[in-house]
């Protein structure tokens, strides 16, 4: 029980820290906003004034690209991968393994403090607005909305483990500089966070389904426009709640060596 | 011969740093990897995009592709000669800045000497293969005066986005703030340009034009080169990309001066 106190006060502490860096938290959301610019002009473009295109609806299509920057909004409040880099480049990550804590637990639940602090005073009232002004499709079930949520934070869960293994290959590597560009680009492509997978070319969207990407964005946005529903919603979940566990314990394998790794470098 | 000896100046202290840089031989590398990476997962989005439309508001995955790396060229030299300007915030705080200020050169020039980034080759590798490619691909007829327009608009396109750099740098005088601007509004509005300005609302191609010259960048000096009719603005207005990069950049730098007037040490 005492366990839980520590990560809750960590959930807390840095919920207070956003609070009060609250300037430099909520500008984040002025690029964000540029960014569902850029990507509602772009689709609105390739629609070009067209009610269908490959199945999906126009209305459906903005929304995703709508519920899509949300969610991304949500995700990069989280540490993002090159703090904890500098972390192990600059030895400030010795400091924490020698503290009575799990390190990436610890980062989780800090992240889950700074992400609620800055959903509550930006993200959450400015999307509201973006819904109420534009003609976006809302879910027509309470049903849906759980779904959608849960499957969101299932999708939180899989980048925050991804991101962090990603980010902690830096006790391997001197210089991650190609290996963090290949994660920011699958990251955005294949999770399907600019471009929902039925747009895909064939093989491009096989080889998505088979990677954890696509539960980040995908699923939540596609669940949110309910063009994942009944048998494959279940289905879809599933599969989510796999890569959950999956990335989860690869992060525990990579903590574990990188762990070592620090003892071994010693002094 | 005040200019030439500047000049002279330049390569002795750019020299310096390249090869300072050249000793870390596997970091340099990875940089250039990592940037080449980084374009073609750009180069591919678009790709992807394209995949089951056509075209994008009239551009075709080439022509996007050429939009693309004329504002990635004109982005290694900024990266080469202005990028550093954007951490003038932390040699503020730090106090470190005052070093630039005790010799007897302009400021100005002497920050901008201070750091040559090797990694920009990763940018002039990228662009000149799409170049080549879209050359070939749309049969681009390389006159000679349609070459030379080219180099003038990269010429142009330094100078915007270097000014933007060096304005928002400048803001550091101000608010001991510069990084930050960069991450928050620079970074987006430049993946904004990537795409041609046409698809975006009036208010934006406006401002683009007009308040924060991004589109004489790429999207009007690609109009030109590619015979394509920027929508809604007269045909020649991408032959005004340099003058436009030239009186951009001469009030990011008097701003820049200005603020540096102004300026007091952090220190004690």
């Amino acid at each position: 029980m005492s366990r839980w106190r520590i990560y809750y006060t960590f959930a807390k502490k840095s919920f207070l820290r956003s609070a009060a860096y609250r300037f430099d938290v909520w500008s984040r959301i002025f690029s964000n906003l540029i960014f569902l610019l850029t990507w509602s002009s772009i689709w609105i473009a390739l629609y070009g004034g067209k009610e269908e295109a490959n199945g999906i609806s126009f209305t459906s299509m903005l929304t995703y690209v709508a519920v899509s920057q949300f969610l991304s909004a949500v995700n990069s409040a989280g540490t993002p991968l090159w703090e904890i880099q500098e972390k192990v480049r600059t030895g400030d990550i010795a400091l924490e393994l020698m503290r009575p804590f799990d390190v990436p637990l610890r980062y989780l639940f800090a992240d889950f403090g700074s992400v609620a602090f800055y959903i509550i005073t930006a993200v959450l009232p400015v999307y509201i607005l973006l819904f109420l002004i534009f003609d976006f499709s809302l879910p027509d079930s309470w049903s849906t909305w759980v779904l959608f949520i849960f499957s969101a934070l299932l999708g939180f869960l899989i980048r925050y483990a991804i991101e962090l293994t990603f980010g902690l290959f830096a006790f391997w590597l001197v210089e991650t500089g190609g290996v963090v560009d290949l994660f920011y680009f699958a990251m955005s492509l294949l999770s399907g966070s600019v471009i929902p997978l039925w747009f895909f070319p064939d093989w491009l969207q096989s080889l998505a389904f088979y990677l954890p990407f696509q539960g980040i964005y995908f699923i939540p946005n596609a669940i949110f426009i309910g063009e994942i529903s009944g048998a494959e919603l279940l289905v879809s979940i599933a599969i989510q709640c796999f890569w959950v566990i999956a990335s989860f314990l690869l992060l525990r394998i990579v903590w574990h060596r990188a762990a070592n790794k620090v003892i071994v470098q010693g002094g | 011969m005040r200019i030439l000896s500047y000049i002279q100046l330049y390569f002795r202290l750019v020299s310096a740093g390249i090869r300072a840089q050249m000793q870390y031989r596997f970091a340099f590398i990875m940089r250039i990897v990592g940037m080449l990476t980084a374009y073609a997962g750009t180069a591919t989005t678009m790709w992807v995009v394209l995949y089951r439309f056509d075209a994008l508001g009239q551009w075709n995955y080439y022509e996007m592709l050429f939009l693309f790396a004329l504002a990635i060229v004109s982005w290694g030299f900024c990266i080469i000669l202005f990028f550093h300007y954007i951490s003038l915030d932390t040699y503020i705080v730090n106090g470190t800045f005052d070093r630039f200020l005790v010799r007897p050169i302009n400021p100005f020039f002497h920050f901008m000497s201070m750091r040559f980034d090797v990694a920009s080759f990763g940018q002039f590798i990228f662009s000149i293969v799409v170049f080549l490619w879209v050359s070939v691909a749309l049969s681009i007829d390389w006159r000679l005066s349609k070459l030379l327009f080219l180099l003038a608009s990269i010429v142009g396109g330094v100078l915007i986005q270097g000014g933007m750099l060096v304005m928002i740098s400048a803001l550091a005088f101000w608010t001991t703030k510069s990084n930050w601007f960069y991450w928050v509004v620079m970074f987006p509005a430049r993946n904004l340009n990537n795409y041609p300005l046409s698809i975006y609302p009036k208010v934006v191609q406006w401002i683009a034009a007009f308040v924060v010259p991004f589109g004489f960048v790429n999207y009007f000096p690609a109009t030109v080169i590619l015979d394509k009719t920027p929508v809604g603005f007269p045909a020649y207005i991408g032959y005004f990309s340099p003058l436009v990069g030239l009186i951009f950049f001469t009030i990011a730098y008097a701003i820049w001066m200005l603020g540096l007037r102004r300026y007091k040490s952090a220190g004690s």
